[in-house]
């Protein structure tokens, strides 16, 4: 087991390194930061210049890659255009924890991604574990009540939940529950935001802000886990020794919290397993409507921008959660079943 | 003296020993034809194809501005600006849209291009994540590693990224392509092509996680002790026994194709212009939410219906075709 | 019936547990980022002058942005939302009123031929600061911070995101005595009056900063401004979610609110709604059909300001890039007058708000051209230019041609929805006359490349580039981009002449209005520029493009500028 925990991570590193190489790559797809940066007038064509000879973008690609991951300090580099190199670079690389300045807020990336982290965390954690629990929940109810009222029921509703693109149910909820209720004088929600000003940053703010993104992220995701679920569980009711146990003359209770339902998680914990990671990714399409501060938002806004910092940031962060999270679902899943090998 | 003639597991079958045991299949056709919902799903998507196939017979009318009569696609695709957002009326019976254009006409030109990036992109989700998966459950070892290693890559990059690189990479890089007497811009083979390619991920994970437990079930071991090639196993004993994860998620992902359609129109990234698709009319809607209905309502409807019974069926296949699922506990 | 009882009854006593957990970590969470609200300001002594009491404020007045500002040191950042936040905590040395007229903040009054300001041969204007104007910490405001402002500008140890026209034209900024600045130019800049000292630094806090860390690039100043001068401070700033400006007491005019506070919402429909519900008092960057519906639902008035911008075509002429009909200025008159776009701005505009246009200066006043007239819409006159060019129907497609080159035009523009549409009822008009169109869009950050991020405009992949610009200079006219030697080119990749319009008469006229002081002169310069546009037809006007804002009547006293929108803040009141 230990071996080969440590196989990954050993394995997991020259995985960064590719995928480093990958993401800045791609990230030249992107365009100009320095385009971006005038706002309504694009900036002139000399300033233009300077300011990619001073933000190092004038470089070849390989060169920008290697100052991001290993530094400048020890080289010097041209910021009057004069040709000769001049002044020292100061830049120290992600490999010794410098994960660089924002192009366009001249911020330190670690700063921005933790200013934002915490909002995210907060809407995600909190969102998951509703949608973990209630899809178990629904999800084991329908299939033990196959084709029933309770089943049909949910899954019709599921269904219409599952087909709602996101923007539009956002919207929609914004809508009825903000701005309709209040017209019509029934207690409402706020629309936006993450607090109202001229009450501050209080929990109870905060969780009345919460209500709706909340919803919005629930009801999709918890309709389609509970149909994984109810598939799973239907599958693993199947099978031989669940049938064996029942003709023991177990209780059904037992049957199912002891033997399929252990076994119908299995699945349930590949897909949760991969989401947690990308939980730090935000909700960019809800994050964007409700105004809610998030990486999600982070990540849209500067993508925009061609921030090539923050960016190889971000998706370095989710990168190492990912592998992280990968290992560790592989290893819960070599326990839960004795089955596999992990060879 | 006891009737010893083999009794079929199959809860269907009679003990009458004189009709025949029925094939999986011919079982699988009869549970399929007993399951509600399931028939009611198909019906919808017939209904559905019919309509996007052959309701353009009812498209058709005089457009003003260019004094002309007009049909079909011609006449989908006639701006009216004097009679932008009007709600349904016998001449539109679903209403104009921002520009004046027919919406009901839109909705049938729209669907076609919908589902066929639906179908389009679930095939290659479907293909990719398949292959991959049984491949690297198989024959592990390295390349197991390299393979999940690169799954894994792909799972770590968040698909928004994915989807922005891709469109910007393949953007333009496509010819409008003729397809069925519709002459199709390329942008619609890149959303396949970034949709498929940015959801194979998680059927590669699940069909190696079966994979991986199926291959050290006895029937497995059996076959190789009688020396079947390794695609023979793979093919005749591996994969049908994962179809029940394939089924579901090759139907969840046709309806996951149209759903991302609609999501990557709202950022833009979708099919530009003119061309109407489902995803960028209920993205052309979004600011009209109260204002004007049925901007979003008919082309939602759609979406919904499609996707309802897309799932529907889905569910009545994985049902009938799995050999081991019973109606009660 | 009892075991499913059971199950879901251990589920839900599992769920409400969990729950409570997680809403009591999800009280204890936001703790940590909760700051202290910044105390009103009564820490600053009462003055010894005799006055009339401290000044007490009352009321927040919340505005939405779409966008977040990227820093707030003005030397970083040309953003729209940057910029207008000026107003409240770093003011200019002069404001621009909902008239766009100037108003003297820092200075005494407004340099002038007359008052001595500026020199007879224009090569110097002299600043009489206030001398009672102090920083939001009490040290008052000096001339030294203007000569400051311009040593950062122009030091090579910063990356501003622009040094002009400090660089260009400027040589050199002293300050005699506390209360004058001396500005030499190396040749008289037209222009100054928009361009020159719109903020100014505070030499006493950066100094420092700047000493220490040998740049102001990464000064905590950029994002955290807590020295400023105006009626404002700002006191908070969470990323990605607001930005809180207090009340600045010691400002000479001390506003009567207490508290500003900005929310970023970046989504169009969400604003809408926070406007409707009256989660915000002001609006910003509407749209037309947004007018009745927030007008009806929320207790609103929308507003136009004349912000200088205009929505029109520009032609590409640049003969090693454009369709060869576009060389012809015939052809593009009939392009002009082939398009109807009175009847667009009718029907998906608010024609009292978005008339159509004819020149690039429309919306700066007095720069316009008040004697041109839009190209009307004549398709028959444009169908007789296209006959007599030689572009003819000959193979009876639909679309006319001409040596075997069907007149199929590239018309581009970005994603918004609008374009689109517009984009759409064009090539419908355009097919009346036999003229084809392929429509492309773009994504805003591929629009504006440049020519060596294969930016399609730069890189003349188009007949036609529609999109929302206004003069650089604005409020003043003072702009660039069609100049002879600064086509966009291999060799010149960062040339700023997209069209490939090449005109020596046009080079000399735009060369004279930089540097001819004498108003009514530089003014006839500009109605010639546009003349020489108009009859080129590089340049198709299709509306005037005001900002539209929103404003909740609870909040009074406001007047906002299309310049600076701010600039009365310190008058607003709250009911």
């Amino acid at each position: 087991m230990s071996t080969y925990i440590l196989r990954r991570l050993a394995q997991a590193i020259p995985q960064l390194f590719i995928i480093s190489i990958i993401l800045f790559a791609l990230m030249q797809a992107f365009g100009d930061p320095i385009a971006t940066l005038g706002g309504r007038t694009p900036p002139r064509p000399e300033d233009k210049e300077r300011l990619r000879r001073q933000l190092g973008l004038d470089q070849p690609v390989y060169m920008q890659y290697i100052t991001w991951l290993v530094g400048n300090d020890w080289q010097k580099i041209d910021m009057d255009g004069d040709g000769t190199p001049e002044t020292p670079g100061k830049r120290l690389g992600i490999m010794r924890g410098d994960w660089g300045n924002s192009l366009v807020t001249r911020q330190s990336v670690l700063k921005m991604i933790g200013d934002r982290l915490p909002n995210t965390l907060l809407l995600m954690l909190t969102a998951e574990v509703i949608i973990i629990i209630i899809s178990l929940a629904l999800g084991l109810y329908s299939a033990l009540r196959p084709y029933s009222l309770f089943d049909n029921l949910v899954t019709g509703l599921s269904f219409v939940g599952y087909s709602m693109p996101v923007f539009w149910l956002a919207l929609m909820l914004m809508y009825i529950f903000a701005v309709n209720f209040r017209r019509w004088g029934l207690p409402y929600l706020p629309t936006v935001g993450m607090f109202d000003p001229a009450v501050g940053k209080t929990p109870a703010e905060l969780i009345k802000h919460m209500i709706l993104p909340l919803t919005t992220l629930a009801v999709i995701s918890i309709a389609g886990y509970s149909r994984f679920v109810r598939s799973s569980v239907m599958e693993v009711l199947g099978q031989d020794y669940v049938r064996t146990a029942r003709a023991k003359g177990l209780r059904a209770n037992y049957v199912v919290f002891r033997h399929a339902l252990p076994n119908a998680a299995l699945p349930f914990i590949t897909i949760i397993g991969l989401d947690i990671p990308f939980l730090m990714a935000g909700a960019v399409v809800t994050e964007r409507i409700f105004a809610w501060p998030g990486m999600g938002r982070l990540f849209i806004d500067h993508t925009e921008r061609a921030d090539f910092p923050v960016l190889m940031g971000i998706l370095m962060l989710i990168s190492i959660a990912v592998v992280v999270f990968q290992i560790i679902t592989d290893v819960i899943y070599s326990l839960v079943d004795p089955r596999i090998r992990l060879s | 003296m006891e009737d010893l003639t083999p009794v079929s597991l199959f809860e269907d079958s009679t003990s009458n020993s004189s009709t025949p045991p029925l094939s999986p299949m011919a079982l699988g056709v009869r549970r399929f034809r007993k399951h509600r919902m399931a028939m009611f799903g198909f019906a919808l998507l017939v209904l559905l194809v019919l309509y996007i196939s052959f309701a353009s017979i009812f498209s058709r009318g005089y457009c003003a501005p260019i004094k002309q009569d007009l049909t079909g696609e011609a006449w989908a695709n006639c701006n009216d600006t004097s009679l932008k957002l009007q709600p349904p009326s016998a001449d539109h019976i679903f209403g104009t849209d921002v520009i004046g254009r027919d919406i009901f006409a839109r909705t049938i030109y729209g669907g076609q291009i919908s589902l066929l990036i639906g179908i389009s992109a679930a095939i290659v989700e479907v293909v990719l994540g398949a292959l991959i998966g049984v491949l690297a459950a198989y024959y592990g070892g390295w390349v197991d590693s390299l393979l999940m290693r690169f799954t894994e890559a792909m799972l770590t990059i968040p698909s928004l990224f994915l989807l922005i690189i891709g469109a910007r990479f393949f953007g333009g890089s496509f010819p409008d392509i003729n397809l069925f007497g519709r002459e199709l811009t390329g942008g619609v083979i890149v959303i396949i092509l970034i949709i498929g390619a940015t959801s194979w991920m998680y059927l590669a994970r699940i069909v190696r996680a079966n994979v991986l437990s199926l291959r050290e079930r006895d029937y497995v071991s059996a076959a190789r002790a009688l020396g079947s090639s390794d695609r023979r196993i793979i093919l005749a004993h591996l994969l049908p026994n994962t179809t029940a994860p394939l089924i579901v998620s090759a139907t969840l992902g046709v309806a996951n194709a149209i759903l991302s359609e609609a999501y990557v129109s709202f950022l833009g990234l979708g099919v530009q212009g003119a061309t109407a698709t489902w995803g960028n009319m209920l993205d052309g809607a979004y600011q009209y939410l109260e204002t004007a209905p049925w901007l979003w309502f008919f082309p939602g409807t759609f979406i919904l219906l499609t996707v309802l019974g897309i799932n529907f069926l889905g569910d009545g296949l994985r049902d009938a075709l799995d050999p081991y699922s019973t109606k009660h506990l | 019936m009892k075991r499913n009882l059971n199950i879901l009854l251990s589920l839900f006593v599992l769920a409400s547990m969990v729950l409570a957990a997680c809403g009591g970590a999800a009280a204890t969470e936001p703790a940590a980022a909760t700051e202290p609200a910044a105390p009103a300001a009564t820490d600053a002594p009462a003055p010894v002058v005799t006055e009339p009491p401290a000044p007490t404020f009352s009321g927040t007045v919340t505005i939405t942005f779409v966008q977040e500002p990227d820093n707030l040191n003005p030397m970083y950042t040309d953003m729209y939302f940057s910029s207008i936040l000026r107003e409240f905590y770093l003011k200019p040395a002069w404001s621009f009123d909902e008239k766009a007229t100037p108003i003297p903040v820092l200075v005494t009054e407004i340099p002038s031929v007359d008052n001595g300001g500026i020199s007879a041969d224009g090569k110097t204007i002299t600043l009489k600061l206030r001398d009672d104007v102090t920083w939001s910490d009490g040290e008052p405001l000096t001339a030294d911070d203007f000569v400051f402002t311009y040593n950062m500008i122009v030091s090579e140890k910063n990356v501003p995101l622009s040094r002009y026209p400090y660089e260009d034209y400027v040589t050199s900024v002293e300050a005699p005595d506390a209360t004058t600045v001396v500005v030499t130019f190396s040749e008289p800049f037209a222009a100054w009056l928009t361009r020159l000292f719109a903020w100014v630094l505070p030499a006493h806090i950066l100094q420092p900063v700047f000493d220490a860390e040998g740049t102001l690039d990464t000064a905590e100043w950029n994002r955290n401004p807590t020295v400023g001068v105006g009626p404002f401070v700002l006191s908070e700033w969470e990323t990605g979610s607001h930005l809180a400006f207090q009340a600045n007491p010691t400002w000479i005019l001390p506003p009567k609110i207490e508290q500003v506070f900005v929310r970023i919402v970046p989504d169009d429909a969400a604003q809408e709604a926070a406007i409707i519900a009256g989660d915000t008092d002001f609006g910003v960057f509407l749209s037309s059909d947004q007018i009745e519906k927030l007008e009806a639902g929320g207790d609103v008035k929308v507003v136009a300001l004349a912000s200088g911008y205009n929505e029109a075509w520009f032609l590409n002429v640049n003969p090693e890039t454009a369709h060869p009909a576009m060389l012809d200025v015939n052809v593009r008159k009939a392009i002009a007058l082939a398009t109807d776009r009175f009847t667009i701005v009718k029907d998906l505009l608010v024609e009292d708000i978005n008339p159509v246009n004819v020149n690039f200066w429309d919306t700066t006043p007095p720069f316009n051209n008040a004697d041109l007239q839009p190209y009307p819409y004549d398709p028959e006159q444009a169908k007789a230019l296209l006959d007599a060019a030689g572009w003819v129907d000959s193979n009876g497609d639909g679309t006319r041609d001409k040596d075997g080159v069907e007149l199929k035009l590239r018309y581009i523009t970005n994603q918004r929805e609008l374009r689109t549409n517009v984009q759409a009822v064009v090539q419908q008009q355009w097919s009346q006359v036999g003229i084809g169109a392929e429509l492309v869009n773009y994504s805003s950050d591929v629009f504006w490349n440049g020519y060596n991020d294969g930016g399609p405009q730069a890189q003349g992949l188009y007949d036609i580039a529609e999109y929302s610009s206004v003069p650089g200079g604005f409020p003043d006219g003072d702009s660039s981009g069609w100049a002879c030697n600064d086509i966009a080119s291999a060799d010149n990749p960062d040339g700023a002449n997209w069209q490939g319009y090449c005109n020596p008469t046009m080079d000399e006229l735009f060369a004279k209005q930089a540097t001819t002081l004498d108003p009514a002169a530089r003014l006839d310069i500009f109605m010639e520029i546009q003349q020489v546009m108009y009859d080129d037809v590089i340049y198709v006007g299709i509306w005037k493009d005001p900002d539209l804002w929103s404003i909740n009547s609870r909040v009074e006293n406001v007047k906002l500028s299309g310049v600076q929108p701010f600039w009365n803040a310190h008058e607003w009141t709250v009911k």
